[in-house]
């Protein structure tokens, strides 16, 4: 353990405990940000290769050669992952700043009845287990409560668990593909849907997580009362895809995908255009005649632009495949932060469609803002990981959390853990490392 | 006590003063679904956000906005001219009783009416003042210009969604921004967050505060191994479609059912997965030669063709079935497959229904009910989230609140 949890000033949820069952991506999303915000988030995994957080497994991997008093200083190339660690994941560093690592072997009944010692003084207890898995541990929610009638517990599966699918698996993007997301996101039929390029729907519940977390933990600080959270990653899918659902029961129309222009606006052209150089792109959004006459100024004035199809927002709408290849015309000679400094200074919504090397190299703004934060990791050293999207006064956001750590390696804490909190000796925890049990 | 604990009251007793854009509607619905009353301040036309379609009239309508309606659920409108100086008494009074008051908006809106929201916090130290704007207060891009698209393209969610390259690794399709508001959502949901950990901190020390929410950061924040790609290879991944963006070209995971339903259906390399299929394809009646010797001897000697077996075996599959059957069997087989559905086809979903996941909020005005996806959460009886009100119109409650803060006013 590195940081002293006194000595960082106060945070909104200081003396929360949370034991943390999550794995993969939906579930530890959420008790990342209740560390953010000073939550002792303990993180449990067990020492066998299906009880280990997959996302351990999955590049990209710190270089082999990075070390704990090093890091990114060190240089980049791409790391393999090193036989008998489980410490070297980039992204699981990301995902899980911050919180406390230790390691308890469910299917031990020891293993259990320490559980159910850590459920007695927590706050919360989060997973996201396959439907039923707690239950068949005997650590369902019925069970913890009689332990601990305070307790919060949050679960997340793909559909939900009540309901009739409450066995059926899903990962973030079978969610994504049933709520409707998937299908809203594209150039219109034929052709198919673009999807996400990632599991969205393991992200958003955990955003949702952490609200609903933070609510039921307002109250219990205040009342007592506990709470059961079931959350379903489709449902979220429905909060996200909200308006079509809505306008479909209105128009009686089966929803319909639109690429990147605006059916809901006026706004024309909208969409992304062809800069100089391989796969640069540049999003424009012209929202009044008053932009469009500013960009056409930009372009040069040229001849066609104030042929009568473009001359009103309805008419640019009507022959936008024409006004397209237009812009485009212009655009592909163009260095694309160079255009959109340009048209930004004519007061024309213009974006880079950014890579990873453009936010993370390049964009001023999240550098000026301190975006990206540097922690320590105990095995490969100091990285960037991504920041809290908000600057509160009082009680900051801090990705470190109580820690004041990047992610844990595998039972970093158990010492911490079972000793300062369970107040296990030292010989009662060799014993139960030689059962295998912690 | 209510034993199951639902939060759909959990907020009741603070109160929410939102003023603004688009930006803003979404965050300040969500606390409203869990209990606090949002008051709306708009101006004499109606907010921005009445402005965006669909409508459910034929012609615009600041009052038939379908997307001012989906997100301003349970809220309070409040007709008042915040920029004018008459308006000063009754801000006052709101900044005295309200819990937090939402500022939203471009910067040069929010900047402007940060100073007086400054003074009155000084004479209620416990007011949470929340701003939302497109990249925050401070920094070089502070006052650039944004809309939802813009800001997909700048933070980045934009490069990582699309469609496959062409054959030569160039790509001859636009990256894509999913549609439907998301770096809105992304911005509402933080704030949301911050909010929350705001309203904690407050119970700890009586302590109110200022937060600075920045749609770019937001949207940055969601773009999974992108970024931590790059940081620890120097790797950029590329978008494909309907499928993770990588380093490299996966497979293809779209198929089409027998009833032309797009499926996302895959194989992960797990050996009960590929069992999993071979029964499946029992099933229907194709034949193949999973789990023989056969199939053995050709993963030893070309792994490559024995990919492309499994997966042409998997598409004859998914086309030899309807959508929504094809979905029940594989997940009996624990395979997460799932048809490529609109979002108003769950409206009618067993499941849904049984969750009550959508919300039925009365439309007097139409004569009708709509339904709205209303919850993320269940409490194992009831939605954690509680939506009973539909969007108010301009100024609908402008007296009941007036009365209640005992301000005499111009408006």
């Amino acid at each position: 353990m590195m940081g002293d949890e006194a000595s960082k000033g106060r945070r909104a949820l200081d003396g929360v405990r949370i034991i943390d069952l999550t794995w993969l991506q939906v579930g530890p999303q959420a008790t990342r940000l209740l560390a953010t915000f000073g939550a002792q988030v303990i993180r449990v995994e067990w020492r066998e290769r299906k009880a280990i957080d997959f996302i351990r497994y999955v590049p990209p991997f710190a270089p082999d050669h990075a070390t704990a008093d090093g890091g990114r200083s060190q240089g980049v190339t791409r790391g393999h992952g090193i036989r008998g660690s489980y410490n070297r994941a980039g992204y699981f560093n990301n995902t899980n700043p911050g919180k406390y690592g230790i390691t308890l072997n469910l299917n031990h009944p020891k293993g259990r009845e320490l559980l159910r010692r850590l459920v007695r003084d927590a706050n919360a207890i989060c997973e996201n287990f396959s439907p039923g898995q707690m239950d068949k541990w005997g650590l369902g929610y019925d069970e913890l409560r009689k332990i601990n009638p305070r307790i919060i517990y949050m679960q997340t599966t793909g559909m939900g668990k009540a309901g009739v699918y409450e066995d059926y698996v899903s990962y973030g993007p079978t969610a994504q593909a049933f709520s409707g997301l998937t299908f809203l996101s594209g150039l219109p039929q034929p052709r198919p849907p673009a999807g996400w390029g990632y599991s969205y729907l393991d992200h958003s519940p955990g955003y949702f997580g952490a609200i609903m977390l933070m609510a039921a933990i307002r109250r219990q600080r205040i009342d007592g009362t506990g709470c059961y959270i079931d959350m379903s990653q489709c449902e979220t899918g429905f909060m996200l895809s909200g308006t079509s659902i809505v306008e479909h029961q209105i128009t009686g129309k089966p929803t319909a995908r639109y690429g990147n222009r605006m059916p809901f606006l006026d706004w024309s052209p909208h969409g992304a255009y062809r800069c100089i150089g391989s796969d640069n792109w540049i999003a424009l959004s012209i929202q009044s005649d008053e932009q469009w006459r500013a960009l056409t100024a930009e372009m040069g004035s040229p001849d066609w632009a104030v042929d009568d199809r473009f001359a009103s927002a309805a008419s640019r709408k009507q022959h936008e495949d024409e006004l397209d290849a237009k812009i485009t015309a212009f655009t592909i000679g163009c260095e694309r932060y160079d255009l959109m400094n340009r048209l930004q200074a004519r007061g024309i919504p213009a974006g880079v469609v950014q890579k990873a090397p453009d936010r993370f190299d390049l964009d001023p703004q999240l550098k000026a803002r301190g975006y990206y934060v540097d922690l320590p990791h105990s095995e490969i050293g100091t990285w960037p990981i991504e920041g809290f999207p908000a600057k509160l006064s009082r009680s900051p956001a801090d990705v470190g959390g109580p820690t004041g750590r990047a992610a844990p390696k595998l039972g970093e804490d158990n010492e911490f853990v079972f000793e300062k909190i369970l107040g296990l000796s030292a010989g009662e925890m060799a014993a139960l490392s030689d059962e295998g049990v912690i | 006590m209510n034993t199951d604990g639902n939060l759909g009251n959990s907020l009741a007793g603070l109160t929410i003063v939102e003023i603004g854009d688009q930006l803003g509607d979404y965050a300040a619905m969500l606390l409203a679904g869990l209990g606090a009353e949002v008051i709306k301040l708009e101006p004499r036309d109606g907010s921005a956000s009445r402005r965006i379609g669909p409508f459910a009239s034929t012609a615009p309508d600041p009052e038939q906005s379908i997307f001012f309606w989906r997100y301003n659920l349970n809220k309070k409108s409040v007709v008042l001219d915040v920029d004018d100086q008459d308006a000063r008494p009754v801000l006052a009074a709101l900044a005295a009783r309200a819990d937090i008051v939402l500022l939203v908006g471009e910067f040069e809106t929010v900047a402007r009416r940060l100073p007086l929201w400054r003074e009155l916090a000084e004479k209620n130290p416990r007011l949470i003042v929340c701003t939302i704007t497109p990249f925050g207060l401070d920094g070089p891009h502070r006052a650039l210009k944004a809309t939802d698209l813009v800001q997909m393209a700048l933070g980045g969610i934009m490069a990582v969604c699309g469609y496959d390259p062409g054959k030569d690794g160039e790509y001859d399709t636009p990256p894509i921004a999913p549609a439907m508001w998301h770096s809105y959502h992304l911005g509402g949901e933080y704030a949301a967050v911050a909010m929350m950990a705001a309203i904690n901190f407050r119970e700890l020390s009586g302590e109110g505060q200022f937060i600075d929410v920045s749609v770019h950061e937001a949207v940055n924040t969601c773009t999974e191994v992108a970024i931590p790609t790059y940081i620890y290879s120097g790797v950029v991944v590329k978008r494909q479609t309907a499928r993770h963006a990588a380093p490299n070209i996966t497979h293809m995971r779209l198929s089409k059912s027998a009833d032309g339903v797009f499926m996302l259906a895959s194989l992960s390399p797990f050996e009960r997965e590929l069992r999993a299929l071979a029964q499946l394809a029992d099933q229907v009646g194709i034949a193949h030669v999973l789990g023989t010797e056969e199939f053995v001897q050709l993963e030893k000697d070309d792994h490559v063709a024995a990919a492309i077996y499994r997966n042409d075996l998997l598409e004859q599959v998914v086309e030899s079935l309807p959508a929504d059957e094809l979905f029940k069997r594989a997940q009996a087989h624990g395979l997460a497959w799932s048809p490529i559905r609109r979002p108003e086809e769950n409206l009618d979903d067993p499941h849904f229904a049984a969750r009550q996941s959508f919300a039925t909020i009365d439309h007097p005005e139409l004569g009708r009910d709509l339904r709205y996806p209303g919850t993320v959460a269940s409490d194992g009886h009831a939605p954690h989230f509680s939506y009973t009100r539909r969007a108010p119109r301009i100024g609908e409650h402008t007296d009941e609140v007036l009365s209640r803060l005992r301000v005499p006013t111009k408006t």
